[in-house]
């Protein structure tokens, strides 16, 4: 009996050593030394835009205040999403960053899930200096929590070469609709033999560029309910769509080094993309010279359609973590306040912010001479300035993924593309709460 | 305390300790998971909704999508996949075959590598310029490459294909050393009365291999049905919906979009429910009173 009480007791120390060791060890990430060093930590995706320009950033910080270390951790995309769901709904905050960044389709999914992971940052910048479309998705409940970066303005990419070909120039395309913009890739098609686009059938990226443009979304203004149905914008996009695959001017890739592939063997002429495309353009250095920006195509029939969208911008968020008021900080004094800064993110990184005063400086009045002189971060800049403001809400992809994409091959396959759009209503009506 | 009293509890004592952990480990969990799939709400703001998760399950087209799909992998993929396993270690079992050893190694060596390895490999060897498609056009099987991966029905195919690659030698492990236990002058008898080969395996091989196969099915049965890092790595669940599975949908609910774990847990219920049914019609089937 002695022994198995003694067993007993052994088993219950083990246990009880086991747990506590796991609670001892929810130290955190951010610690301050005995001289008064803090370190934090920041994750990102993207090496060539957003580390890069993070780069910057901890440069410029050094001379506010030397004794802040800060360390970047490069993840994908897709891992810091699901490292940030399954952190912050297990509740403990060890292994968190301090700083992250956001897609700005993803930021109210993670700002209303987790209300109190996020740490406001309204007192450490002034939200009238960024551009107005990026304050929507960065707050909720009045209050900011994201410090808006990239901007995501889009823009026509065209090979100029190319277009010469079948008899065009940049300067006919500078007010286009989705229609003209068709006939011009059939022109040069005929003309040059090469695709016009470059299309991947599971990413709906395009519709989401043409329906900004009109200030729609997939979700109605609260952000919950979902737009399908009777949006006259939506169907629009998703005729326009049907058009471009239609015209047979679009050849389809499946991953992203297709699609860049696509475009620097020189079989594709023409992309509509983020701003953040043009460092992979500008990898075929044998190009230089041959590229225009031109704006964005409006959508033919609605008249709210301007030539300013976005695709995939994103924000950096502060964690509600011990070492908050140095990230914030951090955040503050550079993406927030920096316009020299900026100049250098334009002109090392390309990456054009949403930080309005940043576009007086010289690094966006210069000329890009891969672009053919062309002012590129003005006119960026110019756009972002333009961008409609709409309420990306808390399901995009879950709408995109798990509906559009299967409707979209069902319209283009001959489905009447009203009965698309409601059949789309009634499986996100069911699907999303 | 008597003899017996004492006896006990020392018995009980040496597996206390299992017990605890499993309790701690499977059984609340499990627990948790039960509550939590009768509520729902976006991240940690989670309400109770009592049954409506599990109503929501019958009107929500994407789990019923990849509930048809995970049903259609089963179907097709576990009978090949045991037929084939019977068949390779019935001939791996000939007494007067060379180099066994090196035949049974390269059969189940698939099932030593590594899910997602495996996976990507599978990814490449059937991209639209893949390896199986050049292989094709160059033997002019085919005139234009086969979208193994973009068109719906192929892309089942290639996922049938790789589970198929990956799990058969596990499989003809299990029969291999179930066909070693059976007692070869069966067979002689057989032989003395004049039953052919095809006769033997079919009285003789597959009633005793019963067992096995009972046990392989299950375990296939239940693997299917949480099939996971295949689809997701070959496929990312597309075109469309149409190699989505229900594992991969708990993944999708749970940490692709906003979070809703008390809806991803009643789909895990779901699964367990499933597995469940159809153990049990499995035993039943087989005809087994164990």
């Amino acid at each position: 009996m002695k022994k198995m009480l003694a067993l007993l007791l052994a088993s219950m120390v083990l246990l009880s050593a086991c747990s506590s060791a796991a609670t001892n060890k929810t130290g955190n990430e951010s610690e301050t030394n005995g001289d008064g060093k803090e370190k934090i930590t920041i994750w990102a995706w993207d090496p060539k835009f957003n580390i890069a320009a993070l780069n910057i950033a901890k440069d410029a910080y050094k001379a506010e205040n030397p004794n802040l270390t800060v360390d970047i951790i490069e993840n994908a995309q897709n891992d810091i999403v699901q490292k940030l769901n399954t952190g912050m709904s297990s509740g403990t905050t060890k292994g968190l960053p301090n700083i992250v960044l956001i897609e700005d389709y993803r930021a109210q999914s993670f700002l209303q899930a987790y209300p109190d992971s996020f740490f406001p940052v309204t007192d450490y910048i002034q939200t009238s200096e960024f551009a107005d479309y990026k304050l929507g998705p960065t707050s909720f409940e009045g209050k900011n929590y994201g410090v808006p970066f990239d901007s995501g303005v889009t823009g026509l990419y065209v090979r100029t070469d190319y277009l010469e070909q079948a008899g065009y120039t940049p300067a006919d395309m500078q007010d286009i609709n989705w229609d003209q913009f068709i006939e011009i890739g059939k022109k040069v098609k005929e003309a040059t033999g090469k695709d016009w686009l470059t299309m991947d059938p599971t990413d709906l990226g395009i519709l989401r560029i043409m329906i900004q443009s009109a200030g729609s979304w997939y979700l109605k203004e609260d952000g919950r309910t979902a737009n399908l149905q009777d949006n006259p914008v939506l169907k629009e996009a998703f005729e326009t769509y049907k058009k471009i695959v239609d015209a047979n001017i679009a050849r389809t890739h499946s991953d992203w080094s297709q699609m860049v592939a696509n475009f620097n063997n020189g079989s594709t002429a023409a992309v509509v993309s983020g701003n953040w495309f043009t460092p992979s353009i500008m990898a075929a250095t044998d190009q230089a010279g041959k590229w225009a920006i031109v704006p964005l195509p409006k959508l033919t029939n609605n008249a709210n359609s301007i030539h300013a969208s976005s695709l995939g911008g994103s924000s950096w968020y502060v964690l509600n973590v011990p070492g908050k008021e140095a990230a914030a900080e951090f955040l503050g004094k550079t993406f927030g306040a920096n316009a020299d800064m900026y100049q250098k993110l334009v002109a090392d990184v390309g990456a054009i912010g949403s930080f309005k005063p940043a576009a007086e400086g010289e690094g966006y009045k210069a000329p890009n001479e891969f672009f053919g002189g062309q002012h590129i971060v003005s006119d960026f800049a110019k756009w972002t300035a333009e961008i409609p403001k709409v309420n990306y809400g808390l399901h995009t992809y879950a709408i995109e993924d798990t509906i559009l994409v299967v409707e979209m091959q069902n319209y283009l396959n001959g489905k009447n593309i009203d009965q698309v759009l409601s059949d789309a209503q009634k499986q996100a009506d069911a699907q999303i709460k | 305390m008597n003899l017996r009293a004492r006896n006990n509890l020392i018995g009980w004592s040496f597996i206390v300790i299992a017990v605890i952990m499993i309790c701690l480990f499977y059984f609340y969990p499990m627990i948790q998971a039960l509550i939590l799939s009768f509520q729902s709400g976006t991240g940690t703001n989670l309400t109770f909704v009592g049954f409506g998760n599990y109503q929501r399950l019958f009107s929500d087209t994407t789990f019923l999508t990849t509930l048809g799909n995970t049903f259609l992998f089963l179907i097709i993929q576990v009978p090949i996949m045991i037929l084939l396993a019977i068949f390779i270690s019935v001939l791996l079992n000939d007494k007067n075959l060379k180099l066994k050893g090196f035949f049974r190694t390269a059969i189940f060596l698939p099932a030593v590598t590594s899910l997602v390895a495996y996976s990507v490999i599978f990814k490449y060897l059937f991209g639209p310029e893949g390896l199986v498609n050049l292989f094709l056009l160059k033997l002019n099987f085919i005139s234009d490459p086969i979208q193994w991966l973009s068109d719906p029905l192929w892309a089942k195919v290639t996922i049938i294909i790789a589970i198929t690659w990956r799990w058969t030698g596990y499989n003809m492990i299990f029969y291999l050393s179930a066909l070693q236990n059976i007692d070869n002058s069966i067979y002689e008898a057989a032989r003395i009365d004049g039953a052919s080969s095809f006769r033997q395996f079919t009285n003789i091989t597959i009633p005793l291999l019963k067992p096995i196969i009972l046990f392989t099915s299950i375990t296939s049965t239940i693997g299917t049905l949480q099939l996971f890092d295949e689809v997701m790595n070959i496929t990312k669940g597309g075109p469309g919906n149409s190699t989505m599975t229900m594992s991969q949908y708990i993944y999708n609910l749970s940490f692709r979009y906003t979070p809703d774990f008390g809806y991803a847990a009643t789909v895990s219920y779901a699964i367990v429910i499933l597995i469940v049914i159809f153990s049990v019609l499995q035993f039943k089937l087989a005809g087994d009173k164990k």
